[in-house]
């Protein structure tokens, strides 16, 4: 119980990551499959942002002068840059992802006017 | 020059795309030719670097030249920027994708004018921007960069079928759902595998993962493991993920079935046996009590399954479609037998299946484009109207049950034997009874196309006109099949004990 309440974060990443998968592969309206995608994202994004953190850690850059003397770095001190700059290209890329989902989404409702699966699909068996 | 070949690959598509769709916007007529050359330099390069790796092994390439910098004051290299690698295991792929694409971009130019008139340099743009995805996955050395490349291809994928007629939106919204569910689920394993390794570079990884693992197994990596597998087979579409393909494949225009079908599935096999041989290993597979045999067993139910669902339908790209998904069954199986014919197996039938499932997409588009459709029914009299079109098909059709000459034969033969000396005897039957399923399918339609009318030979029968298609189409489609029996007949120089799939498997095998 404690270790839950101490990685409180992790908890709400896995909640999320339900909460996603589940409605895109559960909901039949289009437009909730495209925001539980989106929620799925989410979930990832700050579970790789929750690994990179650290207690009381600084900017990792560094100084001149400690750059010129490696092995006074301490790597303990500085939080890992890499998965914010990996969550940058994940966001763009899930930013695209919804764009064309959305897109499509819109291209059948014009087709069907309607955005539920089970419609869609009867309407395709005519 | 040539340690810049590497990225020539990438570099080629990539611009062609770009320039396309800036040179379309003045000059529609430009974005084909621009295509073609992006293309023409990628397997160029490709095909150039077959033979350096073939005589000279791995050939790396640090993006910018950030890499390998030796720190003052510590021992190893320091890894920072994003590597490139070209070695055994993906060398050939690198080549039958980018020669693939660039048959493709020629054959399609005429389908592309007739059913995407006035679109063609989005297509063309596209096209090559897929091109640069499915090569970026086959040859990046960097996990995240793997599912950055993952989502250019498949985005422009997404785009692709939807160009198609009537169903095809809801088609590829579905192919959307699914695929990012897959990308997801990587991006989710990646993550793991950081906590855990510190780092990304794929050499890098392969040679920590067995340290972590020296006081037993960690639950992290194995979590890792099986997130990226999940996110691999829904990409690919293996069985029970494989719902989006039958119809995203057909109602897609036929130009960009032609190139989805061969490559996209095939290069997320790659990725899969990218994971499973470099990063984690063999032993890491063979260690995993359980897990091994259910994916066999999923294998062989993708083979049984898309078999069977082949023989109900009646439309011939929804037929080759399916041979699509049990095709897929093939590899995954053969990568999981994780023994020497298995592995074997699997490697060549990557290249053979993306030259079999071309060919075989490219005869239906000549079919499709003289008879504007590709039902059963109305495949009647089709051998005498395009010999040349159904003797290619036929070749394909042969290397997909396994005829000697061709390399479907071989690949199967290979797979066979793995799964023989692994005692899954499922999977061999399962094996065979796809073969024969893909044979009934060649009778029912040499039945249909030749002899459901009048032999137009015999006098007092009405003639049946000749109407192939244009030599740009039908040309590719020659040239494919054709590559099906040179490729059956090289076996021996590619897969032997010291050749380059030979190679990639002992990598493979040896820790």
């Amino acid at each position: 119980m404690e270790n839950l309440i101490a990685n409180f974060n992790y908890v709400i990443v896995v909640i999320l990551m339900m909460i996603g998968l589940w409605a895109m592969l559960a909901q039949k309206n289009l437009i909730k499959k495209c925001i539980g995608m989106a929620i799925f994202q989410t979930g990832i994004i700050l579970f790789f942002i929750s690994i990179g953190a650290k207690n009381e850690a600084k900017v990792p850059i560094l100084s001149k002068f400690v750059a010129e003397n490696p092995p006074a770095i301490i790597v303990n001190d500085y939080a890992n840059p890499l998965t914010q700059i990996l969550m940058l290209t994940a966001i763009v890329v899930g930013v695209a992802i919804l764009g064309v989902g959305l897109a499509l989404a819109q291209k059948i409702y014009q087709q069907y006017s309607t955005f539920d699966e089970d419609e869609i699909l009867e309407n395709q068996r005519k | 020059m040539t340690e810049q070949l590497p990225i020539i690959i990438i570099l080629g598509p990539l611009m062609a795309a770009v320039l396309a769709a800036f040179a379309g916007w003045f000059r529609p007529k430009l974005s084909h030719p621009l295509v073609l050359l992006g293309l023409a330099a990628s397997f160029a390069a490709a095909l150039k670097l077959v033979f350096i790796v073939a005589d000279g092994g791995t050939q790396k390439y640090w993006l910018g030249g950030w890499g390998d910098k030796v720190i003052p004051g510590q021992k190893d290299p320091f890894v920072v920027g994003i590597q490139i690698t070209v070695d055994h295991l993906n060398t050939l792929l690198l080549a039958a994708v980018s020669g693939i694409a660039l048959l493709t971009a020629i054959y399609a130019k005429r389908l592309v004018d007739t059913e995407l008139a006035g679109r063609q340099r989005y297509f063309d743009a596209l096209f090559a921007l897929l091109v640069t995805g499915l090569l970026g996955i086959s040859i990046t050395g960097d996990i995240f960069n793997l599912y950055v490349f993952m989502e250019i291809a498949a985005l422009s994928s997404y785009a692709l079928i939807a160009y198609g007629k009537s169903r095809a939106y809801m088609a590829s919204f579905n192919y959307l759902i699914m695929g990012t569910m897959g990308a997801c689920l990587y991006l989710l394993g990646i993550g793991f595998i950081f906590i855990k390794g510190g780092t990304l570079n794929i050499d890098d990884l392969s040679g920590i993962i067995p340290t972590l693992q020296a006081d037993g197994p960690s639950q992290a990596l194995f979590v890792g493991f099986i997130l990226i597998i999940l996110g691999a087979w829904a990409k690919m579409a293996f069985f029970p993920f494989h719902g989006w393909l039958p119809n995203a494949y057909t109602y897609a225009p036929t130009a960009s079935a032609s190139v989805l079908a061969p490559l996209a599935t095939k290069v997320a096999v790659y990725a899969m046996l990218r994971i499973m041989l470099t990063v984690y290993s063999i032993d890491y597979i063979v260690g995993l009590n359980g897990i091994q045999p259910i994916a066999l067993y999923l294998s062989t139910a993708a083979i049984v399954m898309g078999s069977f669902l082949s023989l109900t339908q009646t439309n011939l790209k929804m037929i080759a479609c399916y041979f699509v998904i049990s095709e897929i069954g093939y590899m995954v199986g053969g990568a999981w037998l994780a023994n020497k014919p298995g592995l074997t197996g699997a490697m060549y039938h990557l290249v053979a299946d993306a030259a079999m499932t071309s060919a075989l997409f490219m005869a239906i588009g000549c079919i499709v484009y003289r008879l504007g459709q590709a039902q059963l029914e109305s495949l009647r009299g089709v051998f005498f109207k395009m010999p040349v079109t159904m003797t290619a098909f036929v070749v394909t059709m042969a290397a997909l049950i396994g005829v000697p000459p061709t390399c479907g034969f071989f690949s199967k033969w290979y797979l066979i034997q793995g799964a023989a000396q692994a005692g899954v005897w499922h999977f061999v039957v399962a094996l065979l009874l796809s073969s024969l399923v893909k044979a009934i399918i060649l009778f029912r339609i040499v039945e249909i196309g030749y002899n459901r009318v009048p032999h137009p030979a015999i006098q007092g029968n009405p003639a049946i006109e000749r109407k192939e298609a244009p030599l740009s189409m039908l040309i590719p489609t020659l040239v494919m099949a054709l590559g099906l029996i040179v490729l059956g007949l090289y076996t021996d120089t590619l897969v032997g004990t010291n050749t380059i799939i030979g190679k990639a498997v002992s990598a493979a095998l040896t820790p």
